[in-house]
């Protein structure tokens, strides 16, 4: 099966990139590290909500790979201030938009870190006004940008340099903050997770919320290669592990009830997700008993998680967590 | 149109002539009857605006930057506290160079924790990058708050209007409110040329190496130089326009042979001006009114300075460990004149202490010493310092 | 040239492409066409993947083309061709094989009805000569192939009718006007067909030697492997071959009540369910097993294992790891044979020898014997090249050695299974052999590719699905010649090409388009490298080879930079 082949030129790439048959809202060129889960994100997000937007940007990795000045990877109008007031940047676009009587809808991203911690305020005072705003929050777990250090956001027992793991103490304490719920409390439209694992799924979720009027939250699971510890290439691999050991929950809210979520139609251990991730090696000390009970307790929140969410899939289904994003090979096509 | 009118409302009601489309409100003690009024206003529909209650100060200068950015004419108010908490914001407004104007109702710092005023709240972010103007009267804060829009959106860059919490703001007094057809024609609709447009996307808000960060600063720190003729030029057209000047850059009062000055800022220039038609006694003296701070008019002060033997700073701030914040600039200003003045250097009325005329009195006296005061906090009373503070002695203490 | 900043900071958009973040790269990725290992299994060399590929898009026409560029007789191997493409599919690994035989036997069958015409132009009038004997799969694929090559072809065959071993397949099988329609088709495309000439009578070798620029040899293996027991046989002694033959020319057997077939290839699995369902009491008596995946592969019977199934499921009763010990005759004719139980086993050399077991006997009682234990060439005319053995020696193009411009292919060779599809695939290669040495043009060794494994595929994207079965006749429906096995509908053949995992190929499902963090993936079809829709932006790609991984094809391979 051959095709016509005229040579490929510079000049005849930068025709091709023009005409790519999506809408590219991040260009190429950026200074992301290989195999960036909240690049890909970030892309496909700015893909499935088109150019009528306006972006509030949280200091983070995002920002800081797409905007090094003079150059920006943005090809909409976008700001960045500060890393703690980017739901109340995005507020004030929407409250001015809509003052001008412009359609164009408003979004708002931020890391874990600008959106669980430092910038928590500002977005629960957002959500609480009912701005209509998109806010997407790229949940990879940490810090990153300044060097992965552990927000809120990170789970438990993973390790950081903030939260390192040795003989006093087994990776991070504390649980992962349980966004979603916070967030869905403030009573809005529509809130829901997702992974860039998933793509089709996580696109209809941003065309969905960006069809519906008012405060809007979408939390993307987006692994950080350097910062979890794996290579670049398994970035997607990590991600969907995350979803189908039940780690990570895909639901959706509206108004605090779940009206939707992907079942998981095989439960993996979570040693399978874990094992990937050099973050969480502490815990494969068979000779430690911190580290087995450790991986007990990670597998019991994920064992919670999936009775908690009810995600136990019942047989084969199109969007479970093996049927969604198949390839049209006897599944489901591609959202 | 005159009428008797709080400070707050009078400000209140100007902002609405300025036909802002956002406004962000949170409230702290003195401002509150600022956004008050202005929710008022909104809500009997005398105001269209979107009026947005945010959840804390920092959020109220971001809301106004975020709908700036987009496009809009904004004003927010805060004070105190709040202005500290937003402090990280304003550097972050006047670095982006954009367009916007804000009240601060000066109110002093905890701790202590106060409510009442002094100039220690916009003293602090002096070194934000803002134009600060400081207004002696309700009427003056009416005016330049009209200015004050035409100034940021010529120049690009935010101004921070302050006015003296309770003195100002809670006081009652007939106020001239212009006509909206004037403000119409003063002000120009909103048109900032790096508004967020889908149809023109461009990023504000990059990472600038140290390649150009040094460039950054030089543009930003002329861009304040150059201010000057624009705070000047706004005045002047509106003096035009309404018959009223607000102060320029400075406005000097008294006899222009008078060989001492008393340089202030805010509302206490009335309190002087009131006791130098009083003490008649007393030497002739000049009352040197800096409207504005930021750019800060050094030519302008020499020029007023020229001919002084003595120059008091009357200063509502202080600067702990060091001394008087505007006395050291003003030092720093008239630095290399022929004839520098001693320059006498006292802080007055922190926490909001009221300030006799008899301060007047007072002044005069101090300054007649062999060296020129070093400063100090000239109404403290000894007898109400802590144990620990008695038996350092401690100049310029009134007894 | 130096950068003046502008006011704010502020930056424009799409410039950071500017920036070629390529130079970061310590490898690549780069799309790596793979054999699918249905490819390298096809013992007539055809892609499938490449023409159900064709097929999913909509094109069953051009997948038919596709197809017949490499195996012109598609409605018969889709019939009765052993399908080791289905038994190396990958999908196998997952959950069930594409339905590959079934799909090319849809396929063969919509090209007769609907008379699609082989992809075929007439050679120009001075192309050289080539001479064919016999009109069986090899010789006639040769011949097509020949054709397609640009040379003139003239095949002969004795008989008065092209198919060779064709016929001697039971029409419930291969129904025979199938088998007409697709050699008068294939024969309408140019080739002069000569029957009734047979070669040490009508023709002879070395005239045709001297009078065509090359002879491709393709005789078949039509002579029965003789047959004795401690050299006695009944005198009414039928062999399978004949018995096929006569089956298929007149529709008659000699009368028996009973009998046992000898041997366990097809002939013996065909000759043995036509006694069944003619109403004899019909057994199989074999020294090899019947097929278990438990016993060594070289000792499961040659047959079909789906043909020894439906001889099974219609009742013929296979006496497997038996030999025949004695033959009970009354008079001159046979009452009966003794067989006991009996294996083959390597001697202390190696050399496999047939073991009896003492003590295992039975009788069965049966009126005739029938051997089909093998068959070989009928050496008539050509007895020169086949001193010393019973097949053609040939090379690895189909060539005999030091015989100059003489070819060979099909069941007369040695080393071949007797599959029709094997002869197809003999055809092929001897023709291009063929037209290449007429050219003066030396072809390069055969190598075979290594089929890309399943590993190297990335299930994550597959869902199971449900393979396509052709329907069967119940048994108690199996009566007469009708064909005991129905084809595909477009649906189903449609639907099984879906399931293809089309390994080793781009499959357009936009993984790595959609994927790539850095868009250095773009969408193309002009500019794709062969077989591929996307092209990478090399000045972008950052060689982080998650595209590599996602790909379910294993279409992409990261090499070093």
């Amino acid at each position: 099966m051959s095709t016509d082949k005229q040579t490929i030129t510079t000049d005849s790439l930068v025709k091709l990139r023009k005409n790519q048959p999506r809408f590219e809202g991040i260009e190429s060129g950026h200074r992301a590290c290989l195999g960036c889960g909240e690049a890909l994100a970030a892309r496909l997000v700015t893909e499935a909500a088109g150019p009528d937007v306006m972006i509030a940007n949280a200091t983070g990795c995002l920002e800081i790979f797409t905007t090094p000045w003079p150059e920006s990877a943005w090809r909409l109008p976008w700001m960045h201030s500060l890393f703690e007031n980017t739901g109340a940047i995005a507020a004030g676009m929407e409250a001015a938009l809509k003052a001008q009587g412009k359609p164009t809808k408003v979004l708002a991203f931020g890391g874990d870190g600008g959106t669980f911690d430092i910038g928590f305020q500002a977005l629960s005072g957002m959500l609480e006004r009912g701005h209509n705003v998109l806010y997407v929050c790229f949940d990879n777990e940490a810090y990153m940008n300044t060097g992965i250090q552990r927000s809120s956001s990170t789970p438990h027992a993973a390790m950081t340099t903030t939260s390192p793991p040795g003989s006093d103490r087994m990776g991070k304490r504390h649980l992962k903050k349980d966004i979603l719920s916070i967030v869905a409390a403030h009573h809005i439209p529509y809130a829901a997770t997702t992974s860039v694992a998933y793509p089709s799924d996580l696109r209809k979720k941003i065309r969905r919320a960006m069809e519906i009027e008012g405060p809007t939250f979408i939390q993307i699971h987006s692994p950080c290669p350097l910062g979890w510890g794996h290579d670049g290439e398994y970035s997607i691999k990590v991600a969907r592990l995350a979803v189908q050991t039940g780690l990570f929950p895909i639901i959706e809210l509206e108004r605090q009830e779940m009206i939707g979520s992907m079942p998981i139609r095989h439960p993996r251990p979570v040693t399978d997700y874990l094992g990937l991730q050099q973050r969480f090696r502490h815990l494969f000390n068979k000779d430690d008993a911190r580290a087995v009970e450790e991986l007990a307790h990670i597998q019991a929140l994920a064992d919670h998680n999936i009775k908690h969410y009810d995600l136990r899939g019942d047989g084969m289904d199109r969007l479970d967590s093996d049927g969604a994003d198949t390839v049209r090979r006897g599944g489901m096509r591609w959202a | 149109m005159r009428k008797a009118l709080e400070g707050s409302q009078a400000i209140a009601q100007t902002v609405a002539l300025c036909r802002p489309q956002v406004v962000a409100a949170y409230p702290i003690t003195p401002q509150t009857h600022i956004v008050e009024n202005i929710a008022k206003l909104v809500a009997d529909g005398n105001m269209d605006c979107e009026l947005v209650s945010v959840e804390s100060e920092f959020s109220a200068a971001s809301l106004v930057l975020g709908a700036a950015c987009a496009g809009s004419r904004t004003y927010t108010a805060s004070a105190s506290q709040g202005i500290l908490l937003m402090s990280e914001v304003l550097y972050n407004i006047a670095g982006l160079r954009i367009p916007m104007v804000m009240t601060c109702a000066n109110r002093a710092i905890s701790a202590p924790l106060s409510i009442w005023n002094d100039q220690q709240d916009s003293m602090a972010v002096r070194d934000a990058g803002w134009i600060q103007l400081y207004c002696a009267s309700n009427q003056e804060a009416v005016d330049t708050t009209i200015q004050a829009y035409r100034i940021a959106e010529a120049t690009e860059l935010p101004v921070m209007v302050c006015m003296d919490g309770f003195t100002l703001t809670h006081t009652l007094e007939p106020i001239d409110i212009p006509a909206q057809a004037m403000v119409d024609e003063y002000l120009p609709p909103f048109n900032f040329s790096r508004a967020l447009d889908p149809a023109n996307p461009i990023s504000i808000g990059t990472l600038v190496s140290p390649d150009h960060y040094s460039e950054a600063r030089h543009s930003h720190h002329h861009a304040l130089l150059a201010a000057a003729d624009e705070i000047i030029a706004a005045d002047a057209d509106w003096q035009q326009l309404s018959g009223r000047a607000a102060g320029g850059l400075l406005s000097v009062s008294g006899p222009d042979d008078a060989q001492i000055g008393i340089l202030t800022l805010g509302s206490i220039v009335g309190t002087l001006s009131a006791a130098s038609d009083t003490y008649t006694d007393l030497p002739a003296t000049q009352l040197i009114n800096l409207r504005a701070y930021r750019p800060f008019p050094v030519d302008a002060l020499r020029l007023a300075c020229s001919g002084l033997t003595d120059l008091i700073v009357l200063e509502r701030a202080l600067s702990p460990g060091f001394g008087g914040i505007v006395s050291a600039e003003v030092h720093a200003a008239l630095a290399g004149m022929p004839a520098v003045p001693r320059i006498h250097s006292f802080a007055v009325g922190l926490g909001g202490r009221d300030i006799p005329l008899e301060i007047y009195r007072t002044l005069h006296e101090r300054i007649n010493v062999a060296e020129p005061q070093p400063f100090s906090i000239i109404d403290v009373e000894r007898e109400k310092l802590p144990v620990e503070d008695h038996g350092i002695e401690v100049t310029g203490i009134m007894t | 040239m130096t950068i003046k900043l502008t006011r704010g900071s502020y930056a424009l958009p799409g410039t950071t492409l500017g920036y070629k973040t390529g130079t970061w790269r310590t490898q690549r990725p780069e799309h790596r066409h793979s054999s699918a290992p249905c490819h390298t299994a096809c013992p007539a060399g055809e892609d499938p993947q490449a023409w159900l590929a064709l097929l999913d898009e909509g094109k069953p026409r051009e997948a038919w083309e596709l197809l017949v560029s490499v195996n012109p007789m598609p409605a018969i191997t889709g019939r009765v061709c052993p399908h080791p493409c289905e038994s190396g599919c990958n999908r196998g690994q997952y959950d069930e094989p594409l339905a590959i035989h079934s799909v090319e036997r849809f396929l063969g069958d919509e090209a007769i009805a609907k008379d699609w015409t082989y992809p075929v132009t007439a050679p120009p009038v001075q192309a050289p000569h080539v001479a064919v004997i016999g009109a069986g799969p090899a010789g006639l694929t040769a011949a097509y192939h020949l054709l397609r090559q640009g040379l003139q072809v003239t095949v002969f065959d004795k008989l008065a009718e092209a198919g060779g071993t064709l016929f001697t397949i039971p029409d419930y099988r291969m129904p025979r006007e199938i088998v007409r329609a697709e050699i008068g088709r294939l024969l309408a495309t140019g080739i002069v067909f000569k029957p009734n000439h047979e070669l040490g009578r009508d023709l002879h070798l070395r005239e045709l030697q001297q009078d065509y620029a090359a002879v491709f040899l393709a005789p078949g293996a039509m002579k029965s492997t003789e047959w004795n027991v401690d050299g006695v046989t009944p005198n009414d002694l039928h062999d399978g071959l004949h018995l096929l033959k006569r089956w298929s020319d007149v529709a008659s057997l000699p009368e028996m009540k009973s009998a046992a077939v000898i041997g366990g290839g097809n002939t013996a699995i065909d000759i043995a369910r036509i006694l069944k369902r003619n109403g004899v009491d019909t057994h199989i008596v074999i020294h090899s097993s019947l097929p278990d995946p438990d016993n060594p592969a070289a000792d499961d019977m040659r047959a079909i294992p789906r043909e020894i199934q439906q001889a099974l499921e219609e009742g013929v009763r296979i006496h497997d790891h038996h030999g025949v010990k004695r033959l009970i005759l009354r008079g001159e004719k046979l009452s009966g044979i003794e067989i006991v139980r009996m294996r083959k086993l390597p001697d202390n050399k190696g050399r496999l020898h047939r073991v009896a077991f003492e003590g295992t006997e039975s009788i069965l009682h049966v009126d005739q014997v029938i051997p089909a234990i093998g068959q070989k060439i009928d050496p008539t005319g050509m007895e020169r090249l086949l001193t010393g053995s019973s097949h053609f020696k040939v090379s690895e193009r189909g060539q005999l050695a030091g015989n100059g411009n003489l070819y060979a292919g099909g069941d007369a060779i040695e080393g071949n299974g007797g599959t029709v599809t094997e002869a197809v695939g003999n055809g092929r290669v001897a023709a291009e052999a063929i037209a290449a040495a007429l050219r003066q043009e030396k072809l390069p060794a055969i190598t075979a590719p290594e089929p890309i494994s399943f590993e190297s595929l990335n299930m994550e994207y597959f869902e199971p699905a449900r393979r396509e079965e052709q329907d069967i006749l119940p048994v108690q429906e199996r009566v007469g010649e009708a064909e005991i096995e129905h084809g595909l509908s477009p649906l189903q053949a449609a639907h099984e090409a879906n399931r293809c995992f089309a390994c080793g190929n781009c499959l357009r499902c936009d993984n790595c388009w959609t994927l790539c963090p850095d868009s250095a993936v773009l969408k193309t079809q002009e500019l794709a490298s062969d077989g591929s829709f996307y092209v990478f932006d090399y000045d972008y790609c950052k060689g982080c080879g998650l595209c590599a991984i996602e790909c379910p094809t294993g279409y992409i391979a990261i090499a070093s930079e």
